[in-house]
């Protein structure tokens, strides 16, 4: 197989599921993310929110990987098996992606921000942190304390990012901007231990993928080190070559994808 | 871990060499304590440790997701000296990161102002009332691109 990561223009678009912005998601949309978020809190095994939460800091080990060479690749499978999660409690769930470079007026989005919902509370403004992914007791529920909405990274600063035509300085760019956005969101969010417990958490992360995803389409057949491409992502049974074309995986950023056979090389 | 950080002067390139991109490239950079966002100044005598994103010798920023402490048992996270050649495990989660910010224009700005060297100066910032002594890395490199 090729170690060119750029997405492939004849995979079958039919059966892959849209990523959506938060800003975009319908009404139903939004419900069935809520619906299904909340169906997962309600599970205590290996299939819950809670479990997969604690995959990337507490309870030990800290399996996520930061600061090192598989940022990108590990938390696209991470991202996929939540997603795969969330669509065994609603079928055709999709994570949604939160544009922070657009989000220089509202800051943490409205449908993350709002603490009630039709008079419920709202799953995706909060979450219980079970007791041993607690950074210290008391810490019942994830917080925000988010700073100014004009401090978020700018599209600009995005942009200088998805130039880089190396992966690995791209990545190191990109895990930066990622960083402040998880400083700018505060609180819970703050911290590796706690981090994936906060559900805006999956679409801070929904962005870096599709971000990652930009990328590979604006550099078609950049590749990474091929001495990374068999690594494996522990604790997922996937390997980095497995994450490198998400329409794989069964998603796309693409609003809608059409393909034609061109003439070939004959 | 200390809360501001003055580098040796870096030799900046000549001021004829023509480039296209400049990095400042911090090897060795801790992660084990709170988040943080670690200002990066230029030629910034007199800058405070407060000083902001407003300041004159301001070039960029760079952010750290931080562990926040250990959590395991004592020596967890100590990061081990030497790794057997033949242990295919995961490298140690606490092992450096390394950050670029692109400076470009600031190099471009020092070398209008006839400087031949600059030192980097980087305070950090955590949030709420964690110390901002959080700052520790191995080396800090300036590198120019044509």
């Amino acid at each position: 197989m090729s170690p060119a990561v750029t997405p492939a223009a004849t995979s079958a678009p039919r059966r892959l599921r849209h990523r959506r912005s938060v800003r975009r998601l319908t009404a139903g949309q939004l419900a069935d993310l809520r619906q299904a978020i909340a169906a997962a809190q309600e599970i205590s095994d290996e299939r819950g929110y809670q479990y997969l939460a604690g995959i990337h800091g507490l309870p030990l080990p800290i399996s996520c990987v930061h600061h090192r060479e598989l940022f990108l690749p590990w938390h696209r499978a991470y991202l996929y098996f939540l997603e795969k999660a969330l669509q065994e409690r609603v079928p055709g769930v999709t994570l949604p992606w939160w544009n922070w470079t657009a989000a220089h007026a509202e800051g943490i989005p409205e449908a993350y921000s709002k603490r009630t919902v039709g008079g419920r509370k709202n799953p995706l403004y909060d979450s219980p942190i079970q007791p041993s992914g607690r950074e210290r007791p008391g810490q019942t529920r994830t917080t925000r304390a988010p700073g100014a909405p004009g401090e978020l990274p700018s599209a600009e600063a995005l942009r200088a990012v998805l130039a880089n035509p190396d992966f690995l300085t791209f990545q190191t760019q990109l895990e930066s901007l990622h960083d402040g956005v998880h400083v700018w969101v505060g609180g819970t969010m703050e911290s590796i231990a706690t981090a994936a417990y906060d559900p805006i958490f999956w679409a801070h992360h929904a962005m870096i993928d599709r971000a990652w995803y930009l990328w590979q389409l604006r550099h078609p057949g950049a590749t990474l080190p091929p001495s990374l491409l068999d690594r494996a992502l522990a604790p997922f049974p996937m390997t980095v070559r497995d994450t490198l074309d998400v329409t794989r995986l069964g998603y796309d950023y693409a609003a809608s994808t059409a393909a034609a056979p061109g003439p070939g090389h004959g | 871990m200390v809360e501001k950080f003055t580098s040796a002067p870096l030799e900046l390139p000549p001021a004829g060499q023509r480039f296209e991109r400049a990095d400042l490239i911090f090897y060795g950079v801790d992660h084990s304590g709170p988040s943080f966002e670690a200002r990066v100044f230029f030629d910034s005598r007199g800058v405070s440790h407060g000083a902001g994103s407003g300041h004159r010798a301001h070039v960029g920023s760079f952010f750290i997701f931080g562990h926040n402490g250990c959590f395991g048992d004592i020596g967890h996270c100590d990061i081990p000296r030497e790794r057997d050649p033949f242990d295919l495990r995961p490298a140690h989660q606490l092992e450096p990161a390394l950050r670029v910010l692109t400076v470009t224009e600031a190099v471009r700005g020092l070398l209008e102002r006839g400087l031949d060297e600059a030192k980097v100066t980087v305070t950090a910032h955590t949030a709420g009332k964690a110390s901002d002594a959080v700052l520790g890395f191995e080396t800090v490199r300036l590198a120019t691109y044509a």
